[in-house]
């Protein structure tokens, strides 16, 4: 293909060059051979200087889209070629695109426009550094002059939207990429936003205050709109820019501006709110230039002109039952969300005391009572239409939500809860029992709508937790009316409950109960997240009036709601009041409330603390007390304890139930070491123990189930004072488990029954426990889970042996291995050790003798990809035991070293590396997972132990090289990240044995490759640094694996450097290429040691060579083909 | 069929039987199960409630492990379904006949020559190509509820 260079341009090639340019553009509209018609564009870009090509096209063709192409192809010349154009040319360039648009100003192609004005703003900050203040300047009058509208609307439109293109050229986050070093971006940054920004604002502020009135006058639609759009979208954005450099010296002379203003942006949001932060500079333009009344102004007169409403927001939403009764009856709900919305801007703004203040002066109560009363007639509204689509009235009450969790959550980072002024707490309690109230009325009502899909209903309930936290907060700040109002909410449904048993539906009521206990849950107790939640500062702080414990409010209504979850122990009240629904909240709400109130640990610091004044009992320490160790905890425990044990014998097939009672309440429980003292201890948990071992519906529990139950069993034996007591604790509750594994896999018959579906269940059963109990081992239970390891170990094997076909039942078998391995391994003395390691290694070739060379043959797909999914679940289990077993060099708490006993570890890894490696293909390293496992353990082997690589047999040797090589191409950073590393350790390794007179790794037996390892990752490595897209986070990585690989192949490097420059034709590059290519490996003092300062040195000096190397990138890429080309030659005439 | 013939220790005969019941909580994902009197594996689970306080129910997608036909149903957790019993033998293979038939060696030195080919041209087609290189074939034979079907085949070496 020609290229469309100028050299010696005459008017017949550049109509031709035209010509071409048009039928490529034209043919690429019409899908006729697109491949061609797109290489003719991409070489008109990238041929050398086609400037005046493009400049011929852009002003001579009709074909709109062959001028878009044409722009486009200035901009990625002039990138390209920036640093060899002279600076007379890279200005005309510039002021070629600003005065085409603006002679072109009103043609009809907007695109074209855009492109041609964003290559102008791309190319003016290509060159913002080189330019002088002064060229800035006439550049900056020429689109001012625009902007004032001195040449027509069209043309100020164009003017406006360059800035626009300019200032998101110069924003980071939607710069286009220029090839350059990130400090480029961060110095224009920088630049425009001390320098221009703020002038630009004003301009485009001026263009549109300069057409505001003709937009007023109440005409049809004209022509001025258009720029008064753009300039407010260039107002905008500029006012989004994310502002750095703020200069606090000028902070105070505008006191005025940050009083009770909050710098806190700690919440989510439901409903967006931008908080614009200029910073103080920006004072005297946004302030007080009165623009924002302008704006305002503005506002109101489109409203009037185009909808004829008033202009406040408080009008839009006061008085509140007026406007939604309006909006109710078809008005514009618009102004009223607006109004909203203002509300929250000044909550995001204002401390809750200021906001309340806030309309003190014209009205007689405060924004709070407001915001309250505004919210009530929002969820009358939402009461009154129940639908499911989501209506103004929802939107409304998110916004308000935010509004309240806004002005009601902690700010200043102790906990606190934001401190309301009396009629702000009146009014949040209004609030809070309307919402109540509207939750009841919405819970009642969804009986009847019977929606089984539960992926929506997955959404909704988190979209509700959301909800349920900012209706806390609310209760919160009126803590003491809202506690009681819940109290009495509970009682009438449980008095309703007992009426009318067996006579009235209770459906209905269930589902109130439903919500409440959420409610409930959320206003008495914190999530936690993790950490152990406190009671809240509200609940603390309050009731201080209440001297008996057994009074206190929060008492009160938690011990009516375990009395009534007790109730649910009684098998008819069970049957017609306790469905599973009911029963997972009280099982959620259970575990909320006992992770906080359940034996407390403040309650020992509270009462250690002053004990002196025990018989003034505030009712903090009442509350904290009450449910304390010594107190009622003990009782409220066992009444946890026996409902959890019925929810897991008396449901059966209930997951979710199940599931909440194991995963969240038991495991809650055992968390805790004061709760685990009593557990132990306690009848109702003995029992659970016993019916775990023995009671045949515990077998019935899903798999997830059956192992956290298992692990929270043995997670309990921290409660046992000492290790010996621990350890046959846990024997006591595995016993059952080993003896049926040994006593299967003992049987002579094996072979038939082992494929029963009843045996086969039991077995997977046993296996589930197994490894919830190995996944719960600690330093106290390590003893006794060794020992149960151990005497499994040959039933594993067997096992393994009769379920090859039965890949359930195999996953499961490896994963208790892995488990196991990976608790116990850092315990074990050397003698153990090596005993394990035996296993594991009996364990892998076995796997491996089943699986490798076997096909699947399946007419379905599904079940052959399902097939293939099992597989690389295996090989990632197996990986992670190899992983476990490393680590043993690492941590290892025993009291002799392994080596004591002989065992090399790194020998072992790779002996296990040997016989995984062969299962591992390319294929499977599609699977992310298991890509990134297989090699985070490949490169931690080949850093720690690069000798053994030597020991492998060529042919796994081979196959790991291989999959390095694919590694090293792959997507995932962190992969190239493991594999670079994993190169560095193996060149370096090299380097230093050849350096002390050893034979190195090539010469070790691995001469029969076709070229030496380390000379075929320079090449690959090479070609991927100069020639591949990669990320520039890898170059230092990068850059420690290429040193040492140079340091070991310096005849071949020298090579291919030689090559690269030879192939360059043009001698100026040539030189430059030489020069570059030597101060790669000689600037900064760089010696042939591998040290980290050196290390250091090299990326230093690899990262200044790769900048240089950007900007001949194409020339490159070029050579590189050609240099491939060639060497393929080179290798076909030697096997000819 | 009683429940007492599926106990662990019954008689090594009782081993025949062809399906045994589960509930059908306990049912997961690559297990067994019997829909529509075909033995299936399961490939999706999934719960849900009857009515808002009603019991949760299973929604099994299981796919025919002969025919591949994708087979639902749904049943109350609770309830029990029919697992059906699965096995597989390993055979090497002998020999491949023209009239579609393979012959197998068993463990005990027998022949076996009664399992035909899978009609599916491209797994016929595998083992075809495998046995044609002069690969050492052992063939995984499936059988469920009085079918049979060749599962799998592993190479063990060249003959």
């Amino acid at each position: 293909m020609q290229g469309f260079s100028d050299g010696g341009a005459d008017l017949g090639q550049l109509q031709t060059t035209m010509r071409n340019i048009e039928v490529a553009c034209t043919s690429i509209q019409m899908h006729i051979n697109p491949a061609a018609a797109e290489a003719t564009i991409l070489s008109l870009s990238q041929s050398p200087q086609p400037y005046m090509a493009c400049r011929f096209i852009l002003e001579n063709s009709q074909v709109p889209n062959a001028r878009f192409q044409a722009a486009a192809a200035i901009r990625d010349a002039a990138i390209r070629e920036w640093s060899s154009l002279s600076t007379e040319e890279r200005r005309s360039l510039i002021s070629f695109c600003l005065c085409f648009v603006m002679q072109h100003a009103s043609s009809p192609e907007g695109y074209v426009l855009a492109k041609v004005s964003s290559v102008a703003a791309q190319l003016m900050k290509r060159g913002w550094l080189d330019f002088t203040e002064a060229e800035k300047e006439t550049f900056f009058y020429q689109v001012n002059q625009a902007i004032l509208g001195a040449h027509g609307i069209d043309v100020q439109f164009i003017g406006v939207n360059f800035l626009e293109s300019l200032v998101s050229e110069f924003s980071p986050s939607t710069s286009s990429a220029m090839g350059l070093p990130r400090e480029f971006h961060e110095q224009c940054r920088t630049s425009l936003e001390l320098n221009y920004l703020k002038m630009f604002y004003c301009w485009a502020r001026d263009a549109a205050l300069s057409v505001t009135n003709k937009i007023i006058e109440p005409n049809a639609v004209i022509p001025e709109v258009k720029v008064c759009t753009a300039a407010l979208r260039l107002m905008l954005q500029i006012l989004n820019w994310e502002f750095r450099n703020d200069t606090t010296s000028m902070k105070a002379g505008i006191d005025v501006f940050s009083a009770g203003v909050r710098h806190d942006n700690g919440s989510s949001k439901r409903s967006e709110c931008v908080l614009v932060q200029p910073g103080p500079a920006w004072f005297d333009v946004l302030i007080s230039s009165g623009h924002v009344s302008w704006l305002l102004g503005l506002y109101a007169a489109l409203r009037q002109k185009f909808s004829r409403e008033e202009p406040y927001f408080l009008l839009w939403i006061d008085p509140p039952d007026v406007v939604s009764k309006a909006i109710e009856e078809g008005k514009s709900e618009s102004e009223m969300l607006d109004g909203c919305r203002a509300l929250l801007s000044i909550a995001t703004a204002t401390t809750p005391f200021v906001f309340d203040q806030l309309l003190k002066a014209i009205r007689p109560c405060g924004t709070l009572s407001l915001l309250s009363t505004l919210m009530c007639e929002v969820v009358k509204v939402l009461m009154t239409n129940n639908t499911d689509e989501e209506t103004w009235s929802w939107e409304a009450r998110d916004i308000l939500l935010d509004t309240w969790t806004i002005l009601l959550v902690p700010t200043d980072g102790s906990g606190g809860d934001a401190l309301l002024p009396p009629e702000g707490k009146h009014a949040a309690a209004n609030l809070f029992s309307m919402i109540v109230e509207s939750e009841l009325k919405v819970a009642s009502a969804s009986v009847t709508n019977d929606d089984g899909d539960s992926d929506y209903l997955q959404a909704s309930i988190s979209a509700m937790d959301e909800r349920l936290s900012s209706y806390a907060l609310i209760a919160r700040a009126a803590i003491d009316v809202t506690i009681p109002l819940l109290t009495r909410l509970f009682s009438e449904r449980f008095a309703r409950l007992h009426q009318g048993r067996g006579i009235i539906d209770p459906t209905e009521t269930l589902e109130e109960l439903y919500s409440l206990l959420l409610i409930t849950g959320h206003v008495l107790a914190d999530e936690g997240e993790g950490e152990t939640p406190l009671v809240p500062t509200a609940i603390k702080t309050h009731f201080a009036d209440i001297a008996e414990a057994e009074k206190h409010p929060v008492v009160v209504l938690s011990g009516s709601i375990i009395r009534f979850a007790e109730q649910s122990m009684d098998p008819e009240v069970r049957a017609t009041v306790f469905s599973p629904r009911l029963m997972e909240a009280v099982i959620w709400f259970l575990a909320r409330w006992s992770h906080t109130y359940l034996m407390p640990l403040e309650e020992t610091n509270c009462l250690s603390n002053d004990y002196q004044q025990h018989h003034s009992v505030n009712s903090k320490k009442a509350l904290l007390s009450f449910f304390g160790e010594h107190n009622q905890g003990q009782v409220v425990l066992d009444i946890i304890v026996r409902i959890s044990v019925m929810t897991l014998v008396s449901y059966p097939g209930e997951k979710d139930l199940q599931g909440l009672t194991c995963h969240h309440l038991l495991h809650t429980l055992v968390r805790r070491k004061t709760i685990c003292y009593q557990l132990v201890s306690l009848e109702s948990w003995r029992n659970l123990a016993n019916a775990f071992t023995n009671e045949k519906s515990l077998f019935l529990l899903s798999s997830a189930n059956q192992r956290s139950l298992a692990q929270t069993l043995v997670l309990s034996a921290s409660g046992l004072r000492n290790s010996e007591t621990a350890n046959q604790y846990v024997k006591g509750l595995m016993a059952h488990m080993t003896t049926y594994l040994v006593e299967l896999s003992n049987r002579s018959d094996l072979k038939s029954v082992a494929h029963q579906p009843d045996i086969i269940m039991s077995v997977s059963c046993l296996l589930e426990r197994l490894r919830g109990a190995a996944s719960a081992a600690g330093p106290r239970r390590q003893r006794a889970m060794y020992e149960i390891g151990i005497s499994v170990m040959n039933p594993v094997l067997h096992l393994l042996e009769v379920y090859k076909d039965e890949s359930a039942v195999v996953y499961l078998l490896l994963k208790f291995i892995v488990d196991w391995v990976d608790g116990q391994i850092s315990y074990l003395e050397s003698r153990e050790t090596a005993a394990v390691i035996d296993f594991c290694m009996r364990l892998l070739q076995l796997y491996s003798s089943h699986n490798i060379g076997k096909i699947s043959i399946s007419l379905s797909s599904t079940l052959l990809s399902e097939a293939k999914t099992e597989k690389y679940k295996d090989l990632r289990a197996l990986l992670q035991l190899l992983s476990s077993l490393c680590s043993k060099d690492l941590v290892d708490f025993s009291s002799d070293s392994v080596e004591a006993a002989g065992i090399n570890i790194s020998q072992v890894v790779f002996f296990g590396l040997h016989i995984v490696t062969p299962l591992i293909s390319l294929e499977l390293l599609k699977y992310p997972k298991l890509c990134h496992d297989y090699f985070s353990l490949l490169s931690h082997i080949l850093e720690v132990y690069p000798e053994t690589l030597a020991q492998l047999n060529s042919e796994a040797f081979v196959h790991i090289i291989g999959t390095l090589d694919f590694g090293l191409h792959h997507q995932d950073l962190e992969v190239v990240d493991m594999c670079l590393g994993a190169l560095k350790a193996l060149a370096a390794y090299n380097y230093r044995e050849i350096c002390a007179g050893k034979t190195g790794l090539v010469s070790a037996g691995l001469g029969n490759l076709p070229e030496g390892i380390f000379s075929r990752f320079l090449r690959s490595l090479l070609q991927l640094l100069l020639f591949e897209d990669y990320s520039p986070d890898l170059v230092s990585a990068a850059a420690d694996a290429l040193l040492p690989l140079i340091l070991c192949e310096q005849g071949l490097y020298q090579k291919l450097g030689n090559e690269l420059i030879e192939r360059q034709t043009n001698p100026a590059l040539k030189s430059r290429l030489a020069n570059a290519l030597h101060s790669l490996t000689s600037s900064n003092h760089l010696s042939s040691r591998l040290d980290r300062v050196n290390y250091q040195r090299f990326r230093k000096n690899l990262n200044s060579f790769l900048n240089w190397q950007n900007k001949r990138n194409g020339w490159f890429r070029f050579l590189w083909s050609f240099l491939n080309f060639s060497m393929h030659l080179e290798a076909l005439l030697l096997v000819v | 069929m009683s429940d007492e013939e599926h106990h662990f220790e019954s008689k090594a005969d009782a081993g025949a039987s062809k399906t045994y019941p589960q509930q059908a909580g306990t049912i997961r994902k690559n297990g067994y199960i019997v829909i529509k009197n075909r033995p299936c594996k399961v490939v999706e689970v999934s719960t849900s409630k009857t009515g808002k306080h009603g019991h949760a129910k299973c929604h099994f997608v299981a796919i025919d492990i002969f025919t591949a036909k994708k087979l639902e149903d749904i049943v109350p957790s609770s309830h029990n379904c029919d697992v059906p019993h699965v096995n597989r033998t390993d055979y090497q293979l002998i020999d491949i006949s023209e009239d579609g038939f393979v012959s197998l060696l068993t463990d005990s030195g027998d022949t076996k020559d009664d399992l035909r080919l899978p009609t599916d041209e491209a797994l016929l087609k595998q083992i075809k190509d495998g046995f044609a290189e002069g690969k050492d074939l052992v063939v995984s034979v499936m059988s469920a509820m009085g079918e049979e079907q060749i599962c799998a085949l592993k190479d063990i070496g060249p003959k």
